[in-house]
């Protein structure tokens, strides 16, 4: 996407007067670097946060992430994020096995866990229909949504994807995929801003989004 | 509407200047070249957070600054005053702020400074392509209704990833399984924000119509029949029906062309295909209007904008007018002048002092525009 971005990193290098003298700080830096949004000049400046000498324990960072690696994981039902696979939510008896939101990426199941008025169950997408960025339907785990609403014998599914325009593709295409069938099928009504990302909505308004679902 | 003052430095070539205006008519007066035109597009830029000239923001930038600010205080319909402030930076940086609180997105300006601008390239509105009568239409709506603006953004969104698809389909890039279906999903996506375009472009060219034939008739002194008609690039049977009828047409349009599409690899219909058919007594001028017709029509189109915006939402725009009498006989001149300077505050920049000279409208004031220098007439 961007072709430029060496380049500028390696321009910026130059004007902060190239590389480390010490290996092993240029070795962390470029580790730091390579995480998504980080730019070297916001690597070198956790990094040397992080070696301050009254900074938490490295071993501390080290061990953690060695940790979540091992034992973070997506639900293989849902795709939540998890460490129990299947999750919680996904074995838990008290939760309506009927109902199914339907959200984007696992971020989007927080907000609704943290109001706690919905209780039924998850799928999540991973991601939405984007052609912009090579996105297709066939990128999508709509083959597994399927069978999952075939399974679990599905009554009601509401779509909480972003109020934006590959949000709504997504859920048009859903619609087509389920018309016919003997499914309740509702989106999120307005209240999301155009363009919202469903992450970063407050709790009130996404309890009002959900109580005045509309079927489709 | 009105602005008040204005304070530049940097803009262009324009010296440094503080400005102060009146409430009816202001005149710039200088040969080409010697920065009229630059100072309507100082004063303007707020409007649409651009220039009404299609400049890139660095442009507007003056040799040798390191950066264009101005400050122009406006007074709205209702008395407050409101400062709209921006500062462009070499580089691309730029603030905007109004009335004091930053304005992070383009978007937030849409519809607030209400100005209607006029320059020797509207006649193109008329004579040319016909993405020039949609901006005009958009502009128009836009200026009405922030509702139809985030709506026209959505629709170039979803424009923009179904081309992306049939474009990648085309090249081979990706098989043809399951490519309807993707198909369906995004034209059903245009169809959703298409709807609300076309059914307030439909009404918009229907209020239209009339407002600029009595503009038209107001200042060429002859009465003609100017017929403006909707072109959709879509066949839709009732452009004005419910959103949820008129978007279920569209879907169902778009779904019978999805193999064509599909076969030339772009977007083959929608909004972004519209058109204004134009015709004065039963001629259609976008082929056949004289020059004269032509350039009248255009400005009766402009003027009837912003007699729009007075009837929804009770703001009279400012009109910026560029040169314009000079492509008009000195009757139809004179005419225009009286009838927009008693409704409007207007800014006129003209090379040919003669096109205002004699016109004595109530506190107007004249500026002699020189080499960047602006400097008030006695
Ligand atoms: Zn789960």
């Amino acid at each position: 996407m961007d072709h430029s971005a060496p380049a500028t990193r390696h321009a910026a290098r130059a004007r902060e007067g190239g590389e480390f003298q010490s290996p092993s700080l240029e070795r962390l830096v470029r580790a730091l670097s390579r995480l998504p949004g980080l730019g070297r000049k916001s690597a070198t400046r956790i990094a040397l946060d992080l070696l301050r000498e009254d900074a938490a324990s490295p071993h501390e960072l080290a061990e953690s992430l060695a940790e979540a690696r091992a034992n973070v994981r997506h639900c293989g039902r849902c795709g939540a994020i998890t460490e129990a696979d299947p999750c919680a939510i996904c074995t838990s008896p008290s939760r309506e096995p009927h109902q199914l939101c339907v959200v984007a990426s696992p971020v989007d199941v927080l907000p609704f866990e943290k109001a706690g008025f919905y209780r039924g169950r998850y799928f999540v997408l991973g991601r939405l229909l984007s052609p912009l960025d090579g996105v297709r339907a066939e990128d999508l785990p709509f083959a597994r949504l399927a069978a999952r609403v075939e399974q679990d014998g599905i009554g009601e599914m509401i779509l909480a994807l972003d109020a934006s325009v590959e949000g709504e593709a997504t859920s048009l295409y859903i619609q087509r995929m389920f018309s016919g069938r003997d499914l309740r099928l509702s989106r999120l009504a307005t209240g999301i801003p155009v363009g919202g990302a469903l992450a970063y909505t407050d709790e009130a308004t996404l309890h009002r989004a959900f109580q005045f679902r509309r079927d489709f | 509407m009105r602005l008040i003052e204005a304070t530049l430095s940097g803009f262009r070539n324009l010296a440094e200047a503080r400005l102060s205006f009146s409430p009816g008519v202001n005149v710039f007066t200088g040969a080409n070249g010697q920065g009229k035109t630059n100072l309507l597009e100082a004063l303007n830029y707020p409007a649409l957070g651009r220039s009404f000239r299609g400049a890139r923001d660095e442009e507007l930038i003056g040799f040798g600054a390191d950066a264009a600010r101005v400050v122009v205080e406006a007074e709205t319909e209702g008395g407050t005053v409101e400062s709209y402030e921006y500062g462009l930076e070499r580089g691309g940086g730029r603030r905007l702020r109004v009335a004091g609180e930053p304005v992070p997105r383009k978007a937030d300006l849409v519809g607030r400074l209400a100005t209607v601008v006029y320059d020797p390239q509207t006649v193109t509105l008329v004579r040319g392509a016909p993405d020039g009568r949609r901006r005009y239409l958009d502009q128009g709506l836009c200026g009405l209704d922030h509702a139809y603006f985030v709506e026209l953004q959505a629709y170039n969104r979803a424009l923009k990833q179904k081309t992306s698809l049939l474009r990648d389909a085309a090249a081979g890039g990706r098989g043809r399984a399951g490519l309807r279906d993707d198909l369906r999903a995004w034209s059903d996506e245009m169809a959703l924000h298409a709807a609300p375009l076309i059914r307030d472009r439909a009404r918009y060219a229907r209020e239209l119509g009339p407002v600029a034939q009595d503009v038209l008739a107001g200042f060429t002194g002859r009465s003609a029949t100017l017929e403006i008609v909707y072109a959709p690039g879509l066949e839709i049977a009732e452009k004005e029906a419910p959103a949820a009828d008129l978007t279920r047409e569209i879907s169902s349009l778009l779904d019978y062309i999805g193999e064509a599409e599909i076969r030339r690899g772009r977007c083959l219909a929608g909004p972004h295909a519209d058109d204004l058919a134009l015709s004065l007594d039963g001629v259609d001028l976008r082929t056949f209007g004289s020059q004269g017709e032509t350039r009248s029509v255009a400005i009766a189109l402009k003027l009837a904008q912003g007699e729009l915006v007075f009837r929804r939402r009770r703001i009279r725009p400012i009109l910026f007018f560029d040169d314009i009498f000079s492509e008009l006989d000195q009757e139809r001149a004179r005419r225009l002048q009286e009838a927009t300077a008693q409704m409007h505050q207007v800014f006129i920049a003209t090379a040919r002092a003669d096109d205002v000279a004699g016109w004595r409208p109530r506190d107007a004031r004249r500026w002699a525009v020189e080499a960047g220098r602006i400097t008030e007439a006695p």
